[in-house]
C-alpha cells in the first residue's frame, strides 16, 4: 500500500476523532493524531504529526473544536453588552479582551477615561497577567513532570481570583472593564488585599524559580528545545513572550502605550535564545515586573470618577433616578436600547499575557456593533508551533506546546 | 506618547494593487499584525464599491507606527491575492477570512476551513447569514431500552413501557 503522507492526513481528517496510529511504507513515516482530547494540548487543540521514528517531521494544528461564533454573536448585542461575549474569548485573560474592546469603542466614541478608571484597569490587568502566567507556570511544570508547580501556581492564582471576585463578583468572565472606564469602583478595603498579594508574590515567584530554574530535569527538557528565531517570529506575526524570548524587544505597554501605562516604570524582559527555557525566564521576569507596576498603581491610585459619567453613556445612579425625570429617560434609553456609536472603524491593541490582543470594531452608527473582529494572540502564535517542533522529539513537542501557552477559547472564539 | 487614532481608515486598494503594495510594505519592514474580512452590505459608504473587503493591520517596530490597508475583494467568489509568501503568518488569518467570510485568497497553499467543520455550507460572518436563521436539527431518536447488562440497545424492542422520564415499569407493561 503506498499512499502519500497527504492522502493519509486527509483520511485522518475525514475520520474525525477516531484517528489512531497508521504506518505506511514510504520512509517508514507515520502520521499520528494528537488530541483534541489530550491533557498536554491545553484544551481542544488537535495536532496531526508526521513522525520519522520519534522525530517530528511536520506538525499541523487543527483547530475549531471550540468555535462558537463569538464575533457573530457580538453583532447581536449592543455595544455595552458585547463585553459579555468578548470576555469569554481568552478565558485566562478576560480583562485584556474587555480592555482591548473598550479602547476600540472609546476611539469610535471619542471619549476619555477618567484617571482613576485607567489606574483600575492597569491594576486589574497586571493582576490578570500574573494569574494567567501562573496557569502557564503550572501547566509548563506539570508537562515537564514537576507536578508541584501546578499546585503552587494554582495556589497563588486562587488568591488573585479571590480579589477579582471581591471587585467584580466573578472569578472569570468578569464583564468589568467597559467602554468609558470600569463598571464599579473598587470596593472598600481593596488596598490591604492587593498589598497582601504584592507582599506574597515576590517570595513565591522566587520559590518557583528555586524549584525549576536550576532543576537538571527541567533544564534538560527546556534548554535548546523548541527554538524559534526573531526573523521567524516577525514573519509569523508572533508576539508576546515568545517573540521577546527570541530577541524582539517589543512590548505595547512601553512602545505604544495605552491608558495609564506611561505613568509607570517597568522593564521589558527579553532573551535571545528563543527556546522553551528563554520563554520561561521571560515570563517569570514579567510576573516580577507586573508586581513592580502594581506597587506603583497602589501608591498612585487617584481619586475621582472611575468611569466616564456622560449621561448618554452611563446610566444614572439610583439617587438621581429618584429626583430627576431626565435621569429616568436616560436610564430607560440606555437599558432598553443602549448608546449609539458614530459610524467608523477602529483597531485597538493591548499587550495581553500572550501578545498583541487587537480588536477591530466597525460601527454603522447604530446601537450594535456592525463587526467585531478579535485578533487573538493564541490564534496567531499557534502558527509558530510547527516551526518550533520540526526535527525535534515528540516529548519536546509537549514542552513547546506548553511554552506557546495557547488558550483555545481565544484560538477558536 | 504614540497613540494610534482609530478613525484613520488607511489606504484603500483594489485586489490587483495589493500584491505589489504588500511587497513594498514588507521591504520597508512592516509586519503583518492582523487580517480579517469585512462584509459592507449594511454600510452606506459611497466611496467603496466592493461588498467585501479584506482589512489588514500592519505594524512597524522601528517607526513605532501602525497602518491599515483595505483591500477590495471583487468577483464571485470575492477574491484577493494571498500574502502568505510575504508574511507566513497570514496563513491562519486568510483561512479564517475564507472560512467565515467566504473570501478567496489566490495563491494560498492550503485554503481550507479552519474554524467551521469542513462540510459546513455558507460563511457565517456574512451579513446575509443571520444569527439563528439556520435551524439546528435534532434527529428524533427512538427510545432505547435494555433489559440486561451486555445487551445492546434495541430500537425494535423499545416499547411504550418507558415514560417521558426514561423510567420503565417493572413488568414491562403500559404506564398509565
Amino acid at each position: 500500500m503506498s499512499r502519500s503522507a497527504d492522502a493519509i492526513a486527509e483520511a485522518f481528517e475525514a475520520a474525525g476523532h477516531g484517528a489512531y496510529v497508521e504506518s505506511f511504507d514510504r520512509d517508514e513515516r507515520m502520521i499520528i493524531n494528537m488530541g483534541p482530547v489530550h491533557p498536554a494540548t491545553h484544551g481542544v487543540l488537535r495536532l496531526v504529526l508526521e513522525l520519522d521514528a520519534e522525530t517530528v517531521v511536520s506538525c499541523r494544528p487543527v483547530i475549531g473544536y471550540l468555535h462558537t461564533g463569538m464575533e457573530k454573536e457580538c453583532e447581536d448585542q449592543n455595544w455595552r453588552s458585547a463585553i459579555t461575549i468578548v470576555t469569554r474569548m481568552d478565558y485566562l485573560a478576560p480583562f485584556f479582551n474587555e480592555h482591548g474592546y473598550s479602547i476600540a469603542v472609546e476611539e469610535l466614541l471619542g471619549i476619555e477615561v477618567p484617571k482613576r478608571g485607567q489606574y483600575i484597569r492597569v491594576l486589574i490587568s497586571e493582576l490578570n497577567r500574573i494569574s494567567s502566567h501562573l496557569v502557564w507556570f503550572g501547566t509548563q511544570g506539570l508537562d515537564m513532570g514537576a507536578i508541584s508547580a501546578m499546585f503552587y501556581g494554582f495556589r497563588e492564582r486562587e488568591v488573585i481570583l479571590d480579589f477579582y471576585e471581591m471587585v467584580t463578583g466573578l472569578r472569570m468572565n468578569n464583564n468589568y472593564v467597559i467602554p468609558g472606564g470600569v463598571w464599579e469602583d473598587l470596593p472598600d478595603g481593596w488596598r490591604p488585599v492587593v498589598e497582601n498579594i504584592l507582599g506574597l508574590l515576590p517570595g513565591r515567584i522566587q520559590e518557583y524559580e528555586d524549584l525549576l530554574s536550576e532543576n537538571p530535569v527541567f533544564l534538560e527538557r527546556t534548554k535548546g528545545i523548541g527554538t524559534i528565531t526573531a526573523d521567524e517570529c516577525g514573519t509569523l506575526s508572533t508576539t508576546g513572550p515568545i517573540a521577546r524570548a527570541a530577541g524582539i524587544d517589543w512590548d505595547l505597554r512601553r512602545d505604544m502605550p495605552y491608558g495609564a501605562y506611561p505613568d509607570f516604570e517597568f522593564d521589558v524582559p527579553t532573551a535571545t535564545e528563543g527556546d522553551v527555557y528563554a520563554r520561561y525566564t521571560v515570563r517569570m521576569e514579567e510576573m516580577r515586573q507586573s508586581v513592580r507596576i502594581l506597587g506603583q498603581v497602589v501608591d498612585g491610585m487617584p481619586d475621582g470618577d472611575y468611569k466616564n459619567m456622560d449621561p448618554k453613556l452611563t446610566p444614572p445612579s439610583r439617587s438621581e433616578l429618584n429626583r430627576s425625570m431626565e435621569a429616568v429617560i436616560h436610564h430607560f434609553k440606555l437599558v432598553t436600547q443602549g448608546y449609539t456609536v458614530p459610524a467608523g472603524e477602529a483597531y485597538a491593541a493591548v499587550e495581553s499575557p500572550r501578545g498583541e490582543l487587537g480588536v477591530y470594531a466597525v460601527s454603522d452608527g447604530g446601537t450594535a456593533p456592525y463587526r467585531v473582529h478579535v485578533r487573538d494572540p493564541s490564534f496567531v502564535n499557534l502558527q509558530a508551533l510547527p516551526v518550533m517542533v520540526r526535527d525535534g522529539l515528540v516529548a519536546d513537542l509537549i514542552a513547546s506546546i506548553a511554552s506557546v501557552d495557547p488558550v483555545l477559547g481565544g484560538v477558536d472564539r | 506618547m504614540t497613540q494610534w487614532s482609530g478613525s484613520d481608515r488607511g489606504q484603500t486598494l483594489s485586489a490587483g494593487e495589493w500584491t505589489d503594495t504588500a511587497r513594498i510594505l514588507q521591504d520597508e519592514g512592516w509586519l503583518l499584525v492582523d487580517l480579517c474580512g469585512l462584509d459592507r452590505l449594511g454600510l452606506s459608504d459611497e466611496a467603496v464599491e466592493t461588498r467585501f473587503e479584506v482589512v489588514v493591520q500592519l505594524i512597524h517596530h522601528d517607526k513605532r507606527e501602525r497602518t491599515t490597508v483595505h483591500v477590495g475583494a471583487s468577483g464571485e467568489p470575492p477574491t484577493v491575492p494571498s500574502v502568505t509568501e510575504l508574511w507566513a503568518g497570514a496563513d491562519h488569518m486568510e483561512r479564517e477570512a475564507f472560512d467565515l467570510m467566504g473570501i478567496h485568497f489566490e495563491g494560498h497553499p492550503n485554503l481550507t476551513r479552519i474554524l467551521m467543520p469542513d462540510e459546513w455550507e455558507g460563511h457565517p460572518l456574512r451579513k446575509d447569514y443571520g444569527v439563528g436563521k439556520v435551524p439546528v436539527e435534532f434527529i428524533p431518536q427512538p427510545l432505547l431500552q435494555i433489559d440486561s447488562a451486555g445487551q445492546s440497545p434495541n430500537a425494535e424492542g423499545a416499547h411504550q413501557a418507558i415514560d417521558h422520564l426514561g423510567q420503565g415499569s417493572p413488568d414491562g407493561g403500559e404506564i398509565s
